[in-house]
Formats: structure tokens, sequence, C-alpha cells
């Protein structure tokens, strides 16, 4: 079985699986990373969003293989030294959640769009956020979040 | 674990303290809290360990060793009269329980039977517990659904946790405070107020005496004389908006629900399932030979993989040979037919929560005889619950035993399907309800734990399934389709005396005319289904209010008359008339921008005891809808967390969204076609306007339930501005696909026959 080296979360880790297995798979089933979650299969829910070089990509349509040397970044990877990322300490501020299990997938496409859009409108932030799911409907909440988090945070 | 927990349980009965009927008499007569009830009191005294949860690598030896001291109460409540004015109906013989262990080296454990699936149960019920022992939150922790451990409190579902479990958990809590401090103030010879419970013992000014030591007491405590909870007026916790107890997990992807658990040993199983609709396994060919570890499970219909890694189960899988069998689903075209075919008379079921048939006065005349008369026809489709975790299980034998954790609403109801299932007695299956990622109604039945225990039993490992998108639509249940028909009369002033309400297949909860109409007939007819069907968030209340709602919109258009003077107009309740007043002055109802195609729609409520206003400004253009913003005025009595109230609230309404304007299973011959969600829509950030609230919270009235109101009053709001908008009126859901029926009729079939 091929092994693949790969930058999670500023680690260097190696696995041993199929080229064509999902990085969401890997992310789970190997690395024990369950933060980030499967919703759907077909990029449609955003639940396995991960940032890949720095941009959100559904991990649920990434194999492994064209991973490469592409930093991968998880929820589990947003805290620095113990401390929150201002977008985690937003979404608790604003009790940006139900269930939580879209939450993940949420702030790893708002820190995409925040490194791209540092600044961005309430309409700005809606429609980038469009391919996340949250079926508890806290959509009101979240783009709250996401726009303090704008406003105050730093690392954003 | 549970072979060690029935067992360790028999060895400690010896040291139980026997029954002492005085306690229970005296108890009885020293009840005299808000809530009428008479109530039993239980005990259990044992040592305890600090149980794993999820590890059961634990040998008997280690198991004694870790044996550590604690004390647990069990408080035993009547279901009935819990809240005297509560919609639900009282269950002769049905308690409720409340478990506390008191520890003192560990967290406060309060057990309940109830489930957390993001509608903030865990931190509600710690709120109530709190109040009552008068400790922070976080010095408690909840064990919630788990059968070997937790009283059976009946499902998580019917917005049950707020008027019957807070109540049933505050008195409890207050009793326990109460013989404590009786307990400690005799032990250290202080007198009682000047004792408070900590999170590990009872503290005096002296010295704090450790729950085990009150423990070796209880066996001679006389009950306390009064328990009483405390007066909303003095609350501290409860009506608090306490943030969600596990945020910080949340946020950092830490959160394990049962997706996520990996036990030791464990291996993926994989179902394999036909294309159809109800597939049957005709034959099962020969196939390529399977790597080695993987074992096929077939029984029956029932055909699954069992694999040591999930790529390989999805491998192997794929490999197999089957030929399936299905049957062609009765033609979408003929549901409404169906249904009326095979209607069954509504049944009067007194004392039911959602009785079958409601009637007052002399409907069919008071009908005929009214000299303004409309009659009207309502539909609405099958619909998925979509949970975003899809639903997922982990099953693990052991001495014949299963274990099986499942984020569903009813581990009880669970545990029974799969003994059945399994051929087993109940007590040999034990189910843990993991934390669940969304349920909607969807996660009451145990199919995903069936299927687990089922391939765990062969492969002799720990199995963990998890159902793919695709699953989640076809091998489970959908909320049911319905039609409903409705006609009134009025009077030559324009006031309704006549309401006849039939609903075909949909169900009766939420079915009653609350509207001050002195004659109503309001019937469900359970009919046949070619789909399963089952519970959904608020169940038949969304067909029921669709109709009950848009009918009255339609009587306020035909009557040139404002819709909300027309309902208040209609009503006594006097909570009603506020919500929708007040809702109207802080949404500026009639003060729409004056653009294009935009309207105001209003629906209201009274559902599960809780009053309730939609005001929704939208815009239409063509067949296109967009929702420009909406208020939801609300008033379920005390509010007792603020922030997780609006949360639901503001859920509620986009999740309705969906049901409203897009949600629709479609399915043909033998198939669902749009199992996935690239083909079924459900809401997205873009589609949901930001949801105002505004709550009206009265600390006098008990709290009533909330988490499914909401969502009843959505549709028929959104319907209500569709006609102010465009004219036309929509009477069938979803609401999309209605407009554009009409917008852009279909071309006249060139040729054959017509209906």
């Amino acid at each position: 079985m091929p092994r693949y080296e790969l930058n999670v979360n500023g680690k260097p880790t190696t696995v041993d699986v199929q080229p064509n297995t999902l990085l969401l798979d890997v992310l789970r089933d190997h690395l024990d990373l369950t933060g980030t979650k499967y919703g759907c299969g077909e990029g449609q829910c955003g639940s396995c969003t991960v940032l890949l070089d720095g941009k959100a990509r559904k991990s649920c349509l990434v194999a492994v293989s064209q991973v490469g040397q592409q930093p991968v970044e998880t929820v589990e990877g947003l805290q620095r030294d113990g401390k929150l990322h201002p977008l985690q300490e937003a979404f608790l501020k604003h009790g940006a959640f139900q269930c939580g299990y879209c939450t993940p997938g949420m702030l790893m496409a708002a820190k995409a769009l925040l490194s791209e859009t540092p600044k961005p409108t309430r309409d700005q932030a809606r429609r980038a956020m469009n391919g996340n799911l949250c079926r508890c409907g806290a959509y009101g909440r979240i783009l709250d979040a996401i726009l303090e988090a704008a406003e105050g945070g730093s690392r954003a | 674990m549970a072979a060690f927990w029935t067992r360790f349980w028999k060895r400690r009965k010896g040291a139980r303290v026997p029954e002492s009927p005085h306690l229970t008499d005296g108890l009885a007569q020293a009840r005299k809290s808000a809530y009428r009830q008479e109530t039993e009191f239980a005990r259990e005294l044992y040592h305890h360990h600090d149980l794993p949860l999820y590890r059961f690598s634990v040998t008997r030896r280690a198991l004694w060793q870790a044996l550590g001291a604690g004390f647990l109460l069990t408080v035993s409540l009547p279901l009935s009269g819990q809240q005297e004015d509560a919609v639900a109906e009282p269950s002769p013989g049905k308690r409720l329980s409340a478990r506390f262990l008191f520890q003192a080296d560990a967290p406060l454990r309060v057990l309940t039977g109830k489930i957390e699936m993001g509608q903030g149960a865990r931190t509600l019920l710690s709120q109530a517990v709190a109040e009552e022992l008068r400790l922070p939150v976080d010095a408690l922790q909840m064990v919630m659904g788990d059968t070997a451990l937790c009283p059976d409190d009946g499902g998580t579902w019917a917005s049950l946790t707020s008027p019957q479990t807070v109540p049933a958990m505050r008195a409890a809590a207050a009793f326990a405070r109460e013989l404590l401090l009786d307990l400690a103030a005799s032990h250290l010879g202080e007198s009682k107020p000047a004792l408070r419970l900590t999170a590990t013992g009872v503290a005096g000014a002296s010295r704090t005496v450790l729950y085990p030591e009150l423990a070796a007491m209880a066996a001679n405590a006389t009950p306390p004389a009064t328990a009483e909870v405390t007066p909303a007026a003095e609350w501290k916790t409860l009506g608090q908006s306490v943030p969600t107890l596990d945020g910080q997990a949340i946020v950092c992807g830490a959160k394990r629900y049962a997706s996520d658990l990996k036990l030791p040993g464990m291996q993926h199983g994989w179902m394999v399932r036909g294309p159809h609709y109800n597939s049957k396994l005709a034959v099962l060919r020969e196939g390529p030979k399977l790597p080695e570890g993987v074992g096929v499970v077939r029984d029956g219909d029932f055909l699954g993989v069992v694999a040591p890694t999930r790529e390989l189960a999805a491998a192997a899988a794929a490999s197999l040979r089957p030929i399936w069998r299905g049957v062609s689903l009765l033609p979408e075209s003929r549901l409404h037919e169906e249904f009326r075919e095979t209607a069954r008379e509504p049944v009067a079921q007194p004392g039911a929560r959602y009785p079958g048939l409601i009637t007052r006065g002399d409907p069919l005349n008071a009908f005929w005889s009214s000299p303004r008369r409309l009659e009207s026809k309502y539909s609405l489709p099958y619909i998925a619950h979509v949970p975003l975790e899809t639903r997922s299980a982990v099953a693990e034998w052991k001495y014949g035993q299963v274990t099986i954790h499942y984020g569903c609403q009813a581990p009880f109801l669970v545990r029974q399907e799969v003994a059945e299932a399994m051929g087993i007695p109940e007590l040999q299956v034990r189910i843990i309800a993991q934390d669940s990622g969304s349920a909607f109604g969807g996660k009451q039945r145990g199919e995903i734990a069936v299927e687990a225990a089922r391939l765990a039993r062969d492969a002799g490992a720990p199995v963990k399934l998890t159902w793919n998108r695709e699953e989640e639509f076809t091998a489970s249940y959908f909320r049911p389709a319905g039609l409903l028909e409705v006609r009134s009369g009025a009077d030559e002033a324009g006031r309704l005396r006549a309401w006849e309400f039939h609903n075909y297949n949909s169900g009766a909860s939420g079915i009653a005319c609350h509207y001050d109409i002195p004659h109503a007939w309001c019937g469900y007819h359970p009919a046949r289904s070619p789909l399963r069907q089952g519970s959904y968030r608020s169940l038949a209340a969304v067909a029921n209010t669709f109709a009950r709602e848009l009918h009255m919109e339609e009587w306020a258009d035909i009557l040139k008359e404002d819709p909300i003077a027309f309902r208040i107009r209609h009503t006594a309740d006097q909570r009603l008339k506020d919500v929708l007043r007040r809702g109207a002055d802080a949404f500026g109802w009639g003060r729409a921008v004056r653009m294009a195609g935009v309207a105001q729609g209003v629906a209201c409520n009274l559902e599960k005891d809780a009053r309730l206003a939609l005001f929704i400004e939208i815009q239409v253009l063509g067949a296109e809808v967009k929702l420009r913003r909406a208020l939801m005025a609300f008033d379920a009595g005390a509010a007792l967390n603020p922030h997780q109230l609006r949360n639901q609230i503001q859920g509620a309404v986009a999740q309705g969204i969906g049901g409203a304007l897009f949600e629709k299973v479609d399915y043909l011959d033998t198939r669902i076609r749009n199992a996935r969600l690239s083909r079924y829509r459900v809401p997205r950030f873009g589609d949901v306007p930001d949801v105002e609230v505004l709550l009206i919270d009265r600390r006098e009235i008990p709290a009533a339930g909330a988490g499914e109101a909401p969502i009843t009053v959505v549709a028929p709001a959104i319907a209500a501005a569709i006609h102010r908008a465009s004219g036309h009126w929509l009477r069938d859901l979803p609401l999309l696909p209605a407009l554009d029926r009409i917008v852009n009729p279909p071309p006249p079939a060139a040729d054959g026959p017509k209906a």
C-alpha cells in the first residue's frame, strides 16, 4: 500500500492507504481527527470542509493522492497555544450552533472567507457560506459570529 | 459492561436500604409544592465506581478495585399533573424518575432518560437541577439516555422536556436538597439554614460532610417535611441564558458523536441495499473471493459486510453480486385518491395527547345554515428529516449481551426494537444514546441499531455502521404526506360559526381548532401510505396549521379584513392576541417597503401551550420568492433559557422554510429519485432571512415546550404573503413548484387521453 506524507495542522504525518482514499476518511479513520464530519459525500453540505493550502475544500471530494505537500488545516488546528481562535470565541459568544455537527466545517469555511475578505459585509458572508449546511438553522448566529470575528480578530 | 453492571447490582442487593412505607406516606403528605403530585421515594444505597461510558475493557478485578463511594438517590414522580394546565394528557401509572448520584470525588451526576440532539436539553436540565440544589451548573454532569443507568423517561419528543421533565427534575432536586440538608444538620449539629450543598458534600460553618458519609445515615432518615421548588421570582440559574454546556468541545471539534467513536478492535460495517425502495434480495450470486478479514452477513433480505476498514468494507460491498427485486410504488398522482379510499373514520380518544377527533356544537347544521360558506383543499408531500449527522451506531457483544452507542431520541424504544429483532430479553441490550448531530423526530427508531447489532454478532467484534446520505432517505422513514379538506361557514356579520376539518394520513397533532368558533368538527383519518412514515418535528401540526391558518387568511381576504384583526376577533385567548398585536407593532405590519412584488404575511398558532405569531416580508418575482425579513412573537410562559429559546425559534423557522418552499421526496416506480443533497434541497444561508424574536417571558406561567411550535407557522405565513404579493392562492406544499406551475404552466399535451 502506498505511503503518503502529509502536513496536517503543521505536523508531518504519514499514512499507508490506497491512492483513492478520501482525505475525509484519512483524517477521521486514520488520524483520528474526527472534528471533520461526513454529511453527504458529494460536496453539498460542507460538514467536511478543511483548508488545503489555505483554501476551503470539501475533504469528501479530495483523494489523498491529490494532497501532496499542501498544508492541511482542520478544526483541531484552530487553537494556538491553548487559546481559541477568534472565530471559535465568536461562535461561542453568539451560541452559533445547536447540535454542533456543522460547526467545524463552518469554522473552516469562515476562516477561508476571512483570509480572502477580511471585512466582509453580511451579504458577502451569506453568499460565501452558502455551501455549508446547518440543519438546526443557526445561520443568523453564524453570520453574527463571523462578522464579529472579522471586526476584532487579528488572526482571522 | 452491562453484565458487570447487572451482577454488581445483584451482589449489592443485600446492602440496599429496605423499603420504608412510612417514608413514602410521610413524603406524600409533606409534598405541597406548586405542582400537584404525589411523590414516591425510593433509595438505592451502594458503593459505586466511576463508570467508564465508552470503554469496555475493564476486567472484573479492575472494576472492583475502582470502586469508590457514593450515594444514588432515586425520586420517582407520577407523570400526571406535572403541570396542571399542560396540554399533555395524564398517563395513569406512568412515572418520571430523577436519579442523582452524589459522590465524594467526582461531580454530582444527574441521570436522565432524555437525550441531547441540539435542542438544549442537557443545558436546560442542568439548570433545573442546579437551581434547586443551589449549585452552579458546572458542578453537575448529565448522564443522558443510557438504558443501563438512566430511568426511562420516554423518548425525547413532542417538546415535553420543558413542560414535563423540568418540573419533575426540579421537584426531585428540591427533595434531595432538603433530605441532604436535614441529614447534614443532624450530623454536624448545625442549624439547617447555615448549611449548603457543594459538589461533593454539604458544607457547614465548621466543616464539610461528604456525601458518602451522609449515605450511611440515609437508612434511618425521616423524609423532609417540605421541599418547595424555588419560586420563579428567586431564580438564579433558571431563566438565565446559560450557554450550551459543551460549547467549548463543539467549537474545538472535540465533541464526539456516535459516528466519531472508536472502540478497541472495532470493525467497520457496510449495508448492501438494492436500488429499490423495500428491495428484496432474490439471489446472491457467487462473486470474487473476498480479502482476508472481510465477512458477509446474509439473513433473509439483510445483506451486510464487515471489514477492518471502511474502505475495505465499501470495496467488498461493491464486489458482491446480489439480484434485487423491487415492487412498484403507488404512483404519486394517485396518492390523494389512495388516502381517501383507505381512510378510516376518526376515533375520539379522550385523554390522548393527540385525540383523533374533536367536536363541539352541531357543525353540520351550522355549516349548511350559514349564509357564507368556504371550502378549500390543502396538501403536503412526504419530506425527509435530513439530520446533518447521518445515523451511526457502534455495537459490541459480550457474554450474550449487546451494547449499542447510537445518537437516538428514544433509547428505551430502540432497546426494545433490538431485543425483539435479536430474540433476547431487553435487559441484555444496553443503548447508550450518544448526543446526536440533530434528529428532528427522525431518530426515534432503531433500524441502524438493529443492523449494527446483527453485523457485530457475526463479526465477534465491535462494529461501527454509519449510513451514507442516500440511506438516510431510503432506509428510514419520512414525514407523512397529507391531504386536508376544510369547510367553514360565517354569519352575515362575517363571524365564523362552523368549522369542519379533515386530515387524511398526516396525523392528529395540532388538529384542534383553537379559534372561537361555536360549531367545530376536526378529525384525522388514518390511511394507507406507500412510503414508510413517522415522526417529524411537530408532526402533523405543520399540516394542520398550514390548512387552518391559510383558511383563515382566505376568509380575511373574502371579508376584506386585516388578517390580524380577523384572527383577534376570533380568539378569546388574551396571550394569543398579545403575540399578534405586539408582534405586528415590532415588525412594522402594514409598512412593507414599496417595491414590486413585496408583501407581508402572518400566521399564528396556539400549539402545545405556546402562543406564537410569525410575520414575514417577501418579494415575489415571477416564479421566484425571496424572503426578506421575519419576526416571531413568542410566548411559551416562563422562558427557562431565553438564549436557547431564541435559538430554537430561529432554527425552527429556518427548517420550516424548506418544507414550505421546496422540500419534497420524489419517487417513481420502485425508487426514491432524489435521495441525495444535490437533488433534495434544504434551506441554506441564502434561503433564510434574519429572524428577529420578540420573546414574551411570563415567569408566572409554567414553561411550555418550544422546540416544535415555531415550525408550524412558517408555511402559512409565506403562503399568505405570496397571495398578497401575487394574487395566487397556493394550497399545496411545497410552494415554489406550486407557484411555478401557475407562472409557467406546462404546455398542453398535443394528444392522448386526458383525465
